[in-house]
Order: structure tokens, then sequence, then C-alpha cells
């Protein structure tokens, strides 16, 4: 699969934050689901994703780079389907310290600092985008 | 964006002939389309601008904080139709901020606050960077979950409370940004919705840009404010710095007020008969300083009593002359005997070398000759040699004595010149001459002289006189003056002596011939001491010459003065009982008006023995016993009557002519008040201490035993005999109490051992005797000492043809001395 480019129409939606669902599947084929707090516009062909506290998650891209990312767009009544593949981690740079304010903010409100935190910002190629209506997506 | 609505359209619809016709073509509907858009997105901008030029204007046009803060909220709301917003200020301490201002919250409280890295607010301030947080509902409810799930795994006890943080509660997007100044914090924007908001790159770049200029406004307002405060404050210091600097320049004037009057205090007491403006009196200060810058002789000229003595003390101060003022009275200059020195230069006479020994004294300075005219004739022509030498010098430039001389004098030499038979004296000495005016001349300065002169009495005798009344002014104004200046001072004494009122009144009798005390009237004053004043009086009827003694005393009237008053009667009616000729006698005693006790005793002319001693040096011992046998006989009589003197000294032992009689002796002061309350103090003031006092008092006086007889006296008697014998004390000490404590605890060293001149060893034997500290080892009494003394083998006897020698020597001093003021009685 070669690289797909990332939608102006999809940077509100994720501006937005809704938590999002990802899949990552391990290297003997069992998938695992996890909710992302954050996914994060770097550029076109890259999005980061908040990796806080899902060591099974890591793993599974550790061994198996693919992972799709459903994001909801609750105006749209939309659902993006992202499949990436992991790149890199960063834990300093201007992608990690943008994410972390977005969660430092809420965790520092809800006394979760340091508990709730964004431990690195994944960087992720993305491989495609679909967009799907609602109906669609909980068929799916 | 208007480039792009002035786009020309493509010239063919991809995938489509140019010529293919569908109604409105494809391409037109996209191009008009996007040329909407573009008209929208171009209003958008137009209102964006619209908006920032208005907030640019209004903000800078303004430094008051509260339009700064409504300007602010009103443009973020016009932006962006937020309609909840805040802005916070940094706290001092750098670590909360504030909310300043608010807007569209209806339960939000000014003055909340956020913690510097809690909350969207925090964290911003923290990182000094723009947020947006869209979603924060379900983010908050995604924490919270989380939240939830580690207390379900144990792990509670790792989270912290949550933090309360402005704003509201069902936020769903908010975007804060930093306030900064040049990288510096100031505070924080905040607005709030409750619904999901983006927020474009654009509106990012437009939120920065009212940032920056809210951060701008805000500080130079908060400058401004700062510079308005501290702009108050320094005022409000100015105002205090002036007030103080208003009384400290009050209290310096005041000081200065005081500082002036003392000088003028000071310059008075010489130049008291000097002040005024008369034409007289400005002639004299204006001679004075002509003088001044002279150097030959000087001779004033004017009445007695004008001030002439005060002239020459002027004109040494104006001539700034760095050594002594040195007063001579001419009268009564005597030449010494010749001693050994003397006689090996026969050529010198006596005359010349007393007066080149008192210009040599005079050296840097000024000799003051008073009453020049008065000189005896044999100074004068020691005078007239030494002015001339002194002239000669001073035309062949051989060093001469850097001496200034004046003179004074009563008359007028212009009358010798015009009766043809001028003094070469005078010719020498009024070469410079100051004409001194009576008083009657310069009349018109007797109001600033009455004033002068009641300041400085009053303030001596420690009273409150603000001046005399309007009629006594007149009066005095009136008066002849004959005796000038003195006369005046004198007036103004006696009335400020005894007046009770702060006001003065000088009534006719006192200019006329005194005031009156008792059947007397005080006519000068002869002297001062610790214990009241000394007066010459005059008896109204008689005419007989007194002296009048007002003793001074610190008891109140009351009780205790009505028993003072008893005592002194007594002692004085028991004083008055003594008839021994050696015994001052006494007239007449009382109480003053004021209080003040009197007593008048008889006027004597002559010396007191201290007085001798130091003039004349210590005395032959034959003398001394004729002279302690005189005070023998008079202690005899008053211890007989039981009263003891309590204060033999030789200042109280008077030695007088009386009729053929020289070398006779008075005992002064006897008995009188010396045992009232707390005068034991008065007693030892210091100026009693130089008269000596301590030096002459019995040991069981100074021990304080209670019977006191007259063989302490005696002891008096004979320390008073050491003095007059060696011109010593019995011992020497450098203060009082030690000086009383020899007189208890150390033995005498006989006078013979100390004395320049030979001394009777039998008068040794019997003086040694009366200085035994315990009285019993004295003589029995007065009489016992008189026949003792009277025992010593005398091959020289002190003789009366000796005495009356001594005294026509030295008639023209007793009669100095006397007019001078230290008769005694």
């Amino acid at each position: 699969m070669g690289t797909a480019r990332l939608p102006a129409e999809i940077r509100p939606v994720l501006d937005n934050g809704v938590p999002a669902v990802m899949v990552t599947c391990s290297a003997d084929g069992v998938p695992n689901t996890t909710v992302l707090s954050q996914v994060y516009y770097v550029d076109e062909t890259h999005a980061a994703l908040s990796f806080q506290f899902f060591s099974k998650t890591i793993r599974n891209v550790r061994e198996n780079p693919r992972a799709y990312v459903c994001v909801a767009d609750l105006a749209g009544h939309a659902n993006w389907v992202l499949q990436l593949e992991f790149q890199r981690s960063e834990t300093e740079g201007p992608i990690f310290d943008a994410m972390d304010m977005q969660i430092e903010a809420i965790a520092s409100a809800t006394g979760m600092s340091g508990i709730f935190k964004l431990r690195a910002a994944d960087i992720y190629h993305v491989l495609s985008v679909e967009k799907l209506p609602h109906s669609q997506w909980l068929a799916s | 964006m208007s480039d792009s609505i002035q786009r020309d359209p493509p010239a063919t619809e991809p995938g489509r002939d140019a010529g293919e016709s569908t109604g409105t073509p494809a391409w037109i509907g996209a191009h008009a389309e996007e040329l909407a858009r573009k008209t929208v997105e171009l209003a958008r901008k137009t209102t964006e601008f619209e908006v920032l030029q208005r907030v640019s204007s209004d903000i800078n046009s303004t430094l008051d904080l509260e339009e700064i803060y409504d300007i602010a909220l009103r443009t973020m709301d016009d932006l962006f139709e937020f309609h909840h917003a805040n802005i916070l200020l940094v706290e001092p301490g750098g670590e909360t901020l504030a909310v300043v201002a608010s807007r569209g919250y209806e339960s939000q409280a000014m003055g909340g606050r956020a913690r510097i890295g809690t909350g969207v607010i925090g964290v911003v301030a923290q990182k000094r960077t723009m947020l947006h947080v869209s979603n924060l509902g379900q983010k908050r409810a995604y924490a919270a979950a989380q939240r939830r799930q580690m207390m379900k795994s144990g792990r509670g006890a790792e989270l912290g409370d949550a933090v309360p943080v402005p704003g509201l509660a069902n936020a769903e997007s908010q975007i804060a940004i930093p306030l900064l100044i040049r990288d510096e914090l100031i505070g924080v924007f905040s607005i709030e919705s409750p619904v999901r908001r983006t927020f474009s790159e654009h509106d990012r770049g437009l939120v920065s840009i009212v940032a920056n200029q809210i951060a701008s406004a805000i500080h130079n307002a908060r400058l401004y404010e700062e510079r308005t405060r501290a702009a108050e404050a320094l005022q409000a210091a100015n105002a205090s710095l002036e007030t103080r600097v208003a009384e400290r320049t009050a209290a310096l004037e005041r000081e200065l007020r005081v500082a002036e009057a003392l000088l003028s205090d000071a310059r008075s007491r010489v130049e008291g008969p000097l002040l005024g403006e008369s034409p007289a009196a400005r002639a004299v200060r204006d001679a004075i300083a002509r003088a001044a810058a002279e150097a030959g002789p000087l001779l004033l000229v004017g009445p007695p009593g004008a001030g002439k003595e005060a002239v020459a003390h002027a004109v040494h101060g104006a001539s700034r002359r760095g050594g002594g003022f040195i007063f001579v009275s001419c009268p009564e200059l005597h030449a010494q005997p010749r001693h050994a020195g003397a006689e090996t230069i026969p050529a010198v006479r006596p005359e010349r070398l007393v007066l080149a020994a008192k210009l040599e004294l005079a050296s840097g300075g000024t000799l003051f000759l008073d009453a020049v005219d008065q000189l005896p004739l044999e100074f004068r022509y020691a005078l007239q040699e030494l002015l001339e030498d002194y002239e000669t010098r001073s035309s062949d430039q051989s060093p001469a004595p850097n001496v200034r001389v004046i003179a004074s004098t009563t008359r007028d030499p212009r009358r010798d010149v015009e009766s043809g038979r001028p003094d070469p004296l005078f010719r020498l000495l009024s070469r410079n001459r100051i004409a001194v005016p009576a008083l009657a001349d310069r009349r018109q300065d007797i109001p600033v002289l009455v004033d002068h002169f009641v300041r400085r009495q009053a303030r001596h005798l420690g009273k409150v006189v603000d001046g005399v009344s309007a009629e006594s002014m007149r009066r005095l104004e009136a008066y002849a003056w004959p005796g000038n200046i003195r006369e005046l001072r004198t007036v103004l004494e006696r009335a400020i002596l005894v007046s009770r009122a702060t006001v003065l009144e000088i009534d006719e009798e006192l200019l006329d011939e005194g005031i009156a005390v008792g059947s007397y009237r005080l006519v000068a004053r002869l002297g001062s001491g610790g214990m009241g004043e000394v007066w010459l009086g005059k008896h109204r009827l008689l005419a007989r010459p007194a002296a009048v003694k007002l003793i001074r005393h610190d008891v109140e009237r009351g009780p205790a003065h009505e028993d003072l008053v008893r005592r002194f009667q007594r002692e004085a009616q028991v004083t008055s009982g003594l008839r021994s000729p050696h015994t001052v006698q006494l007239y007449d005693f009382g109480v003053n008006d004021t209080g003040s006790f009197y007593y008048v005793m008889e006027l004597l002319e002559g010396f007191d023995l201290q007085h001798i001693v130091t003039r004349f040096g210590p005395q032959p011992w034959e003398r001394v016993i004729m002279l302690l046998r005189q005070a023998c006989r008079s202690l005899a009589e008053a211890h007989a009557h039981g009263l003891v003197h309590r204060d033999i000294k030789p200042a109280n032992l008077f030695v007088t002519q009386l009729g053929s009689e020289y070398d006779y002796l008075k005992v002064l002061d006897f008995g009188i008040v010396k045992d009232q309350p707390g005068q034991e103090a008065t007693m030892l003031s210091a100026r009693d201490i130089l008269q000596g006092t301590p030096a002459f008092m019995a040991p069981e006086r100074v021990l304080g035993e209670s019977v006191v007889d007259g063989r302490s006296d005696l002891y008096s008697l004979t320390c008073t005999a050491y003095w007059a014998l060696t011109g010593q004390v019995v011992f020497h000490a450098s203060t009082p109490a030690q000086m009383l404590l020899h007189h208890v605890q150390t033995p005498p060293t006989p006078p013979s051992r100390v004395a320049e001149l030979p001394i009777s060893g039998d008068l040794e034997t019997i003086l040694m005797m009366c200085l035994e500290k315990d009285p019993a080892k004295r003589s029995a009494s007065a009489l016992e000492l008189d026949a003792q003394l009277a025992s010593v083998p005398c091959l020289e006897p002190w003789t009366q043809q000796k005495a009356q020698a001594w005294w026509e020597a030295h008639a023209p001093e007793v009669a100095a001395h006397n007019h001078r003021g230290s008769a005694r009685s």
C-alpha cells in the first residue's frame, strides 16, 4: 500500500479531538482495540497518535507497524478511517509539546498530573484515508 | 483575496468541448460557487480588518485599564462570537493569575484565580504558547474514566485533587492566548464556548495579533499607572519633604535667633554701653573702627561711668590682637620694694620695672591704663619714658614691644594745652583720641541701653523681667544721669533686685537716692557672693554710710520660711548684743519686701586677710600673732554667749585702720543664718570652695558631730593663721571632699616646713596643738589661746609704728580697693 493524503476537511475533526478508536494486531494475528485521546495532524501524509497507557498496543505496533484509527466526525455524521504505519516515537519537539499541552491542560485540572500524561508522540505514515457514513461504520 | 475574484475563467471546462452547451455550463456554476465563497471570505476579512483597525485605534487611545479590558473583550466577541471571555493577569509572586475582566459569564466572579501550570489557562501561562482545546467535555470524561479506572485498580493514592479553574463548567471549546511583553508573561486571554468550535490557522493568527495589541496596551497602561502612582508618591514625598524642610528651616531659624541673641549678648558684654543709634554712639563706633587700624597709643576721654573701658575692649577686639587685654587701675599702681635683683641695676627705677612688667604681660595685646590722670607722679615719668622709648624704637625700626597702649581719663588734655601747660605724657597719649560722650549727650540711646541691662541683670539673677513700664522709661529718659551709664546700670540692677513684677517700675526715689532697705537706702553694689550681695547703704536720717548685706535663700514663703525668719532674728539679736570692738558692729537687720534677709553693718575700709596674703604675700609671724589675738578676743565673747562663728577664714577677718589705730582686726559674718536648712550646700558652692571654706573646716564639723563648740572656731582660726604665715592652706586637695577628708584623717605639715619666712618655734607649737583632730587636745578656749599667743617670745614685735608704715605705704590701694567695691562689713 502506498501513501495517502489527509484531506483538509479532516483537520477540524482531528482538532475537535473526539477520542478515537485504534486497532492494532500482534504478530500472531491477535487484534487489540483501544481509545486514543488525541490524533494530531502533522502534515498531509503524517499523523501523530498519543502514547499514554496502552502497553499492549505499543507492543503490537512494535511487532506489526500497521494500525487502523477511526475518528468520529460528529458534526458531519461520518467516521474517518485511517490506515497508518508506525514510523517513530518522539518525546520532545514541537509535535510532542503541542500534544502534551492538550493532555496536561486536562490532567492538571482533574488531579491527574503525572499520571494522565503523554509518554510519546508516535508518528505514523498515512497509508489510506476513508470517510464512511455513520451507518456504514456501524455496519462494518 | 481580490486576485482570486478577478481571476479569469478557464477557457474550457476539463473534459468538455468548448462549444458544448447544456444551458448553464458546469464550469460557470463552479466558478460562481468559487466566486461566492471568495466574496464571503473577502467580506469576513474586511470585517476582520475593520475590527483590527478599530481595536488598534481604540486600544491605543486610552491608558485606562478598565477601558482596555472592555475593548479587548468586545473585540474578541466581534471576531469570534464566543461571548465568554476572561482576562487574567499574573499576580505578584508569579504563581497565580487573577481574573481582572470578564464577559458573558452569569456567575463568574471577578477575582477568580488560576494556578500557573493547572488547567488550560495555567498551562498556557506556563508554556507561553497559545492553546486551543476542543471537545472538552469528552476529554474531561475520558480523564475521569481513567481516574475511575485507577481507583478501581487500587492506584487512587497516586491521584491528586481536582482543581477548579475559572471559566464555563460546560465549555466544549476553549482557546487561551498568553499576553506577552518581550517574552515576559503578563497574563492570559481566554475565550470559551459551550459548543465545539474549530480554530483555523488564520483564526489563530488573528487571535495572536489582537492578543499582542491587548498585551501592549495593558503593559502601557500599567506603566502609566505605576508612573502616575510614583509621581503621586513623589509629589506626596515632596510635599512631606517640603513640610519637613519648612519645619527644619523654622527650627534652624529659631536656633539662629538664639545664637544671634547669644552672640549679641556676648558682644554686648563689651559693647553694651556702645549700643544705640544716636549720632554720638555712631561716632564712637566709627572712631573705634578707625582706632583699631592704628597701632599707636590711644586716649579715651569722657566723664566717669560713660563706658571708656567698654570702648577700650571694643578697640582691642576690633584690632584682632592675639594677646590679652590687661587692665591697670592707675590709682592703685605702686612700686614694689626693691629686691636683690633690682639692686644690681640701680639705674632702673622700680616704677619703670613695674610698667615694663605690665607691658610685657600685655605683649601682643592691649594694655589699658584706667584713670591715667590719677597715675602717681613717679609713674607718670616712667610711663612717659617708656612711651618715648618705644616711639624712638619705632622710628629707627628697632624691635619694639607689640603692645597697644590705651589710656582713659576724665580730664580733657585740650584744656591743658589751652591753659598753656601741656602735659608731656598726655601729649604722647592723645595723638589718637576718642571722646566718649556722657549719657546725657546720647539720651536717645537710653531705651536700648535699658533693654540691654534689664535683660542681662534679669538673666544673672534668674528673674523674668519683660522690661520697664512706659512711665518709668519716660522718667529714665528725662533723668540727668550724672553717673552716666554706670549709674543707669546700677539703678536698673537695684530695681530688678527688689522687684517682684515682670514689668519694672522705676520711681523717682530710686533715681534720687536709691532704694530703701529698712532705714537705709542702697547706693551702690560693693560686691556679691554665694550667699548674697553687699551694697553701700546710707541711713536715711543719719546719713551714716553702712554695708547692707542682702542674703539669698531658696526657702519659699510658708511655715519653713517663718521658722527661718525667727531663727535669723534670734541670731541677729545675739550678734547685735556682742560688744567686742573686734566684732563687726551690727546696726540693723530685717526682711525686705522680696523676702530676703538683710542686715546692716558698719562700713569698713581696708583689706580682708585673704586679700592681704594674696596681694602682698605671707605675713611676718609677729604681725600674725597680733591679728590672731584680736580675733581671739572677738571669739571669746561670742563663745561666752554660746555663739559659734562656724566660718572663720581669711576672708572673714577684716584688717582696717580705725581712728589712729592701724591693723585693727574685725571678725565678719558672725553666726548669722549659717545653719539654716539647706545652707550647707550653698556654703560648698564653687565660689565658696575657692574662698577656702572647706580648707578651714574643723574635723568635728566635717563629721557632723551634734555638739560643736568654740574649739572648732579655734581650729579654723589656726588654719587661717597657717594661710597668713605660709600663703598656703594646711591641706592641698583637688576636690572639696578630699579636702574635708584630710581634715579628718591627715596630720598637718608644720608651717615652718612650707613657709618662706621664718616662724617662731613656740608659735608653731601652739598652732600644731590647735590643729589636733580631737578638740580636747586644742586650746580650751579663745581666751586661753590668746594668752598662749601672748606668751610667745617676740624680739621684734609688730608695733603700731610698723603697722602705720604699712598702711601709709598702701593707702592709695586701700582707697582704690574700697572705691572699686571691695569694702566689707
